[in-house]
């Protein structure tokens, strides 16, 4: 039987071989998938689907590049993942990919995406909130998160079950957005941005002193929390399949909610609401070439059209807003084209030192 | 010829098996299209899943079963490295809290839900009004506490089910709205006193509490008649689908909130390289709207993917999901207080062989088992598994005839000297004679028999390495067993295969009174103390 099967195994295998002689000589529009090289990137995990999509890999494979990408947190990739393996590293913000050039010397890098960050919510939730004054509608089709509002929710600890002529949703928890680890993840440090700048009075965090007078609010909205998860897909997904119980305000990329609604596959029901903080904060994407092939990887997503274009389709925006308005337009769906009073990212020194402080309270 | 071989593979899947210890190396090295993962033991109902999946991807699982905390050690410790290329539990929660294995978690993709509810047989809901109405965890603490109903759920440091769902009610109790803290813990400990009150059964493994609270409801057990568990709704589903039960559960899901598990297949980061791949091909197919819809029917776990609808099975109700505390700090406090103040206290007598069969590296070993659970090993597990407050501990060791029962009382608090008699006692065990597995194990129910009913949870352990030859025999067993009072029928006799013991017989004295046996000859016998402690 064992003989049988080695015999088996080896004719299958000669087999293959066989193919792949008879199918990679014959192509000359492009490298065949068994040519192209490999290249290796890590980055977030929102932007896994992007580079799992053959269209994708299509693309790059015209410039005979075959990407593999690994999802991981974007501070993690900064501090924990052995970047040996790989040939560029695509973090979703500027302050991770800052840590990874100095740590690694490189002084190259590309931002080929942008993405506001938002919040996923859903309709009951944003009523309850606009009841409250914390929602309001944006300048376009779009409703708004005042952050200054819901950080006075969240100062007094108020619960949902709290809220006057609350019927929809009597829940004996925090008003509080889930975020993913503040340990691990770029989404979670783009929440601290965010809250400190509106925290310090809306200015960028940058001093001792501004750090000392916004740590301890700040630290509060991920530790009553409790557990978190460490990739932003993470509890985007809880968002999606296990809805208003478990995750009724999750901090994500905008992509990735415009990607869902993009692809059409239902995941999006029409009670989500997605709304946009006031002020707003830009992710970043930036990718950080290591070696070999990964600096061409990042040309090609800054320079290529048609990979700009499936980025557009990703929910990314790119340095070319009309591609993108273009693509969510054609599906009949709403997202602002300028977004005002933006908040600023603290430095990266800033950034970790804060963070580093929270850490603290997990152990 | 590739069916020839798909089937072979399908073959290798099942011969390979798994194996039930996280402590003892594998036996198969790294290899491309072999995940040796660690895991909870609910996910061995996802072999048939997983046999397709081997076939669909090339990807082979390998499992080693180990239990929530045991994992996440094993993880921190360094023991998983090189020997898993992944681990997969119920909830990354605890092995995240721990910074040593938080750390060596890589890419984490989840496969399928389930949250931790209570199950109660109809006519109890029905009675308590419960079948259709919110229920909070506040009512059923208060139910709990006026003995209203009784029920089942594992031991919260061996499994996940158990942790979750003490997490749970404790955060429901302290209704703070966040995740609880250390700090909070006191002042909810009162009344988690009172929804403790109404466990009759523990058990170390989700698994084997449906198993025994099924055969407790048919009458196959002894003892009293239990009215509901406390346990993953995938597992409650199950046992009304087998349809074995005498009356179906009504799945009660606390209003205030449960505490789900994500099943998140997650790569280790330092596996080989490719793992990586491996990983995401299984992972791919595993989230398929196919594959999704194959776990839900044949496990009753919930999708992880938003995109497959849920079966008509599942409530319509909106799950509220209860913070989970993030602290490792957290969560000692808690599971501190539950065994030394929370739980009903234990009374457990060890009926112990010390036959001259059991000389030299036996009773070395059976001495290092039992020194084990006075809290000598600091490790996390065995800082979980030590006796605790309030807890009364008895030694019959036993050759021709029993010994003297020694028994030992350990106080709520300073519970260190009584730990070190109990320690001393098992260093001082001295091995000759024969074996006398009945009559000591009868000694055994005549010491209980005299102690007042207090409400204690209490059970026997037998542990011998050899034949009975002496005094009273399986027989007699037999037919005492039959004799014996209400209470005294319930109480569980876990045995210990050890050495030559006899397989048939410790099965059958664990069947008849609704214990469990314990195979300690090919694994080290203080792994086994430890394991059973998870049902005392």
């Amino acid at each position: 039987m064992k003989r049988r099967i080695s015999i088996g195994l080896a004719v299958v295998l000669l087999a293959a071989v066989v193919a792949a002689i008879v199918f990679g000589s014959g192509g000359d529009e492009g490298t065949p998938a068994d040519q192209a090289q490999v290249v290796r990137g890590v980055g977030g995990s929102e932007k896994a689907a992007f580079f799992a999509d053959p269209r994708v890999g299509e693309a790059f494979g015209k410039h005979g590049l075959r990407v593999e990408f690994d999802a991981a947190g974007s501070r993690q990739i900064a501090t924990a993942v052995d970047l040996g393996p790989y040939d560029f590293a695509f973090p979703s913000s500027r302050p991770a990919a800052q840590r990874i050039a100095v740590d690694k010397k490189v002084t190259k890098s590309y931002t080929p995406f942008r993405s506001p960050m938002a919040v996923a919510t859903f309709a009951p939730i944003a009523d309850l909130l606009t009841a409250q004054g914390a929602v309001h509608k944006g300048l376009g089709e779009y409703q708004v998160l005042d952050v200054a509002k819901y950080l006075e929710l969240t100062a007094t600890g108020t619960r949902w079950d709290q809220l006057p002529g609350n019927t929809a949703y009597p829940v004996r928890k925090n008003v509080l957005i889930t975020t993913t680890d503040p340990r691990d993840s770029n989404s979670a440090a783009m929440y601290l941005a965010l809250t400190s700048y509106v925290l310090n009075g809306n200015a960028v965090v940058s001093t001792p002193d501004a750090e000392a007078k916004v740590l301890p609010t700040a630290a509060k909205l991920f530790i009553d929390q409790g557990y978190t998860q460490n990739s932003s897909e993470g509890p985007f997904e809880d968002y999606l399949a296990a809805g208003m119980g478990k995750a009724p305000l999750v901090f994500i990329y905008e992509s990735q909610f415009l990607d869902r609604q993009l692809r059409g596959d239902g995941s999006i029901r029409p009670d989500m609401r997605l709304l946009y903080p006031q002020p707003t904060l830009l992710s970043e994407h930036t990718l950080v070439p290591l070696k070999g092939n990964g600096d061409r990887v990042g040309e090609l997503l800054t320079t290529d059209p048609g990979l700009k274009r499936l980025a557009a389709e990703f929910g990314f925006r790119t340095d070319d807003p009309k591609t993108f308005l273009d693509v969510v337009a054609g599906k009949k769906l709403n997202a602002p084209a300028d977004l005002l009073a933006q908040a600023d990212v603290p430095s990266y020194e800033t950034l970790e030192r804060l963070l580093t402080e929270i850490a603290r309270h997990y152990r | 010829m590739k069916r020839a071989i798909a089937t072979a593979l399908a073959v290798a899947a099942l011969v390979a098996g798994c194996s039930s210890d996280g402590e003892q190396p594998p036996v198969n090295p790294a290899e491309p299209g072999r995940l040796r993962v660690l895991a909870g033991s609910e996910l061995a109902d996802l072999k048939p899943v997983l046999d397709q999946a081997a076939q669909a991807t090339g990807v082979q699982v390998e499992f080693t079963f180990t239990g929530t905390i045991e994992g996440a050690e094993i993880l921190a410790s360094g023991k998983a490295d090189g020997r898993f290329d992944a681990v997969w539990f119920s909830s990354n929660r605890y092995p995240q809290a721990l910074p040593e294995a938080a750390r060596r978690l890589g890419t984490q993709t989840k496969i399928a839900t389930s949250p931790v509810v209570l199950g109660l047989s109809r006519a109890k809901a029905t009675e308590l009004g419960w079948a259709d109405k919110p229920v909070t965890w506040t009512d059923i603490a208060q139910a709990a506490a006026d003995k209203k109903f009784s029920y089942g759920m594992t031991d919260p440091s061996a499994s996940n089910s158990g942790f979750s769902a003490l997490v749970g009610v404790a955060s429901a109790l302290a209704g703070t709205g966040s995740a609880i803290s250390a700090t909070e813990i006191s002042a909810v400990t009162p009344r988690l006193k009172g929804f403790f009150a109404a466990q009759t059964m523990r058990a170390g493994s989700s698994g084997w509490l449906s198993e025994a609270y099924q055969r407790r409801a048919t009458g196959e057990d002894p003892g009293a008649e239990v009215d509901g568990l406390i346990n993953y709704e995938s597992v409650l589903l199950s046992l009304n689908a087998g349809g074995k039960l005498p009356e179906p559960l009504t799945l009660v899901y606390p209003s205030d909130g449960v505490v789900t598990a994500d099943y998140p297949l997650t790569a280790l980061k330092d596996a080989p390289e490719h793992v990586r791949a491996d990983h995401r091909k299984l992972t791919d197919y595993l989230r398929e709207p196919d594959a999704q819809r194959e776990i839900m029917s044949r496990t009753h776990r919930r999708p992880a993917v938003p995109t497959v609808e849920l079966t008509k099975d599942f409530t319509a109700q909106t799950l509220v999901e209860l913070p989970f505390p993030a602290t490792e700090q957290a969560f000692d406090a808690l599971l501190m207080a539950y065994f030394d103040e929370i739980r009903r206290p234990s009374r457990t007598v060890y009926v112990l062989d010390v036959s001259g069969s059991m000389d030299g590296e036996r009773i070395t070993s059976l001495r290092g088992a039992l020194v084990g659970l006075t809290g000598a090993n600091n490790d996390l597990v065995g800082r979980y598994r030590r006796f605790h407050g309030r807890e009364e501990v008895t030694f019959i060791p036993f050759s021709d005839q029993p010994q003297q029962p020694i028994s030992f009382s350990v106080p709520e608090s300073n519970p260190q000297g009584e730990l070190d008699r109990i320690k001393s006692a098992a260093e001082g065990l001295d091995s000759s004679g024969g074996t006398a597995i009945y009559t000591s194990l009868d000694r055994a129910y005549q010491l209980l028999q005299a102690q007042p009913d207090d409400g204690r949870f209490t059970s026997i352990v037998l542990m011998t390495d050899g034949e009975n030859n002496s005094g009273q025999d399986y027989a007699d067993f037999e037919r005492a067993q039959a004799n014996r009072d209400e209470r005294l029928k319930g109480v569980p006799v876990f045995t210990v295969l050890f050495g030559e013991g006899n397989k048939g017989e410790m099965e059958n004295v664990a069947r008849r009174t609704g214990g469990k046996v314990f195979d300690a000859r090919d694994t080290d016998l203080q792994h086994v103390f430890r394991e059973i402690r998870g049902y005392q």
